[in-house]
């Protein structure tokens, strides 16, 4: 095995020598980047050379399968192509993932699929698994990034095939995207981490949550940090389990017309507004209370203003 | 694996169109993922023979995709008869509600093939080659000017030559001929020595030599004879091969373009002259 570090030899190929990778995940191309490329290379040619490794009387594909299809596509006689040696398997991969991490960001499910072939091959040369810090370092991928990939990896077969399906379409199309799945993930993991036993089954509020989506009931993405946020106002705003899982459960119902924003607005906005005002409203107090301990009381006109003010208005609202 | 950079329903849109090209017009010189010709900067998705004309399909569910301009371009410089068609699924066509894109592909000559959930296969636009190829929006600029009546039976020959360009080339002669013997009979009306019952070459000649007409020796009359000389000789080439396919596509093409360019000025002859013509074509 070579090292990927050493420069590879500069060759013309011709694009029917060339496969793809089958290291690389079946990939989701935007048709209108695709276009723009085609357009591009039609006009400049292949600037930058695609990288690939020699196997047998064909060149496997490590960099550039975009570049690589155009050139196919447009006929072209020859595509240029560094010729490196053959890497291992995990290097391979790796390769890919940095490539990708660092400059042509692969959908998160790309990675999501690729994250366990990477963490059993790791394994495999080093004894233990990578932890999220060692996993982060060798693909090249952020940990948030990371924690992103493994909620489409824990989705449950048939929502990953709902979600590859949706990728495929014309973006026209496309009703759910990774980022819906990702969002919806997060916070049923946060409701079924308090709530579980007075709910539904998971599928079943997958599927309300989708056809809510679908239908325009649930109307964006981030509404589900405010289901988050319902299941997490028996901490925060010390409301009863009881009335919390009936608000989720009203959610979770297919046959509901209720939304996530309507639900929220109704029984826990305004409860969220006041905790808000409070912990300003407490660290201003504490603020005040520690100048005055402190002796520091030489404050900016702006700010003796605005104390003023909020006093003034204080005043009128408790007088009330 | 043919199609296998295609996504799992564009490979079924491609399994299904191909197999239904293949029915149509047979296995032999069917193709997929091949390049149609060297000089051609596209290699279709796949592609069919039926006689000398290659049937290339591009399968995507981007409408208009960039390669097909590409295609098209290349193609005109080409020396093979090759019809275009798109093949996307049923719901991509569906979802261009103002049929801009699919308007688009008409108009520059493209067929479109889509293939619904149950892979049944549906002809959307038949297409002919693209050097045939004359749209709608060339015709009209190209007869813009001439009378109602002249217009009508441009459309008609144009109709005709979408389906068999020789007989709509034709179609265009006829109606330069009854053009000359519209005049021929004006300027007899005026007492001119013409005879319009004569062979359309002979009138052209008759009004030729007409003094009056001198001016008209040019572009006008001249064009006239030359158009009448040759269109009926282009029409009956033989296309035995691809070569001679293509070739005798695009005279016809440029005949049609000939015919509507000659009527406009056998039309300004008849207008400086103020003959009024009567124009019916047999």
């Amino acid at each position: 095995m070579g090292s990927l570090r050493e420069p590879g030899r500069l060759r013309e190929i011709a694009p029917e020598k060339i496969r793809r990778n089958p290291e690389n995940p079946r990939l989701f191309f935007r048709a209108e980047e695709m276009d723009t490329l085609l357009a591009s290379i039609k006009r400049y040619g292949v600037q930058v050379p695609i990288t690939v490794y020699a196997e047998g009387d064909h060149f496997v594909l490590i960099d550039g399968e975009r570049r690589w299809r155009c050139a196919t596509k447009l006929n072209f006689r020859s595509i240029p192509a560094l010729v490196q040696t053959k890497p291992s398997p995990l290097d391979n991969l790796l390769l890919m993932f940095n490539i990708h991490a660092l400059r042509e960001q692969w959908d998160y499910l790309t990675i999501a699929k690729k994250l366990p072939v990477v963490i059993d091959r790791f394994e495999e040369e080093n004894g233990i698994p990578p932890n999220e810090i060692e996993l982060s370092e060798i693909t090249g991928l952020t940990r948030g990034q990371i924690r992103r990939c493994r909620y489409l990896l824990d989705l449950p077969q048939g929502y990953r095939e709902i979600l590859e399906n949706e990728l495929e379409l014309p973006k026209k199309a496309q009703k759910l995207s990774e980022d819906f799945f990702i969002e919806m993930e997060r916070s049923l993991k946060t409701v079924y981490s308090r709530l579980s036993d007075s709910l539904p089954p998971l599928n079943a509020a997958r599927d309300a949550l989708i056809d809510k989506f679908r239908d325009g009931k649930i109307k964006a993405v981030t509404d589900f940090r405010m289901l988050s946020k319902i299941a997490t106002s028996i901490e925060n705003l010390d409301v009863r389990e009881s009335k919390a899982a009936q608000a989720i459960k009203e959610i979770l119902d297919r046959h509901s017309r209720s939304g996530i924003s309507e639900v929220y607005a109704e029984h826990f906005e305004v409860r969220y507004d006041e905790r808000k005002v409070r912990l300003n409203v407490d660290s201003i107090y504490e603020y005040l209370n520690w100048s005055i301990e402190q002796n520091e009381l030489h404050f900016g006109e702006n700010l003796i203003d605005r104390l003023r003010e909020l006093r003034d208005i204080i005043d009128q609202l408790l007088d009330d | 694996m043919p199609f296998d950079t295609l996504n799992l329903r564009l490979q079924a849109v491609a399994a299904a169109s191909f197999g239904h090209c293949k029915a149509r017009y047979g296995t032999a010189g069917a193709k997929a993922e091949c390049e149609i010709d060297k000089d051609i900067g596209w290699k279709p998705t796949f592609h069919v023979k039926s006689g000398v004309k290659i049937i290339a399909v591009e399968v995507d569910d981007n409408l208009y995709p960039e390669i097909l301009k590409i295609a098209a371009h290349d193609i005109g410089k080409s020396e093979k008869p090759i019809v275009v068609y798109q093949a996307c699924s049923l719901e991509a066509f569906m979802l261009d509600k103002k049929q801009t894109q699919i308007n688009k592909l008409k108009k520059d000559g493209f067929g479109i093939i889509t293939v619904d959930d149950q892979n049944n296969v549906t002809i959307q636009n038949v297409a002919v080659p693209l050097v045939q190829h004359i749209s709608e929006d060339d015709l009209d600029r190209e007869i813009k000017g001439l009378t109602q009546k002249i217009k009508v039976a441009f459309r008609a020959a144009h109709t005709t030559y979408a389906s068999d360009a020789g007989q709509g080339l034709q179609l265009s002669g006829q109606i330069i001929e009854a053009l000359v013997i519209g005049i021929a009979k004006a300027m007899k009306k005026k007492g001119l020595a013409i005879n319009p019952n004569r062979a359309v070459a002979d009138v052209i000649d008759d009004i030729y030599a007409e003094t009056t007409f001198a001016k008209y020796r040019g572009a006008g009359l001249g064009g006239a004879r030359d158009f009448i000389k040759e269109f009926r000789n282009i029409a009956s080439h033989p296309s035995g091969n691809a070569k001679l396919a293509a070739l005798k596509l695009k005279k016809c093409k440029a005949g049609f373009f000939d015919a509507t360019k000659l009527a406009k000025k056998l039309r300004d002859i008849a207008k400086k002259e103020n003959l009024s013509i009567q124009f019916h074509v047999v």
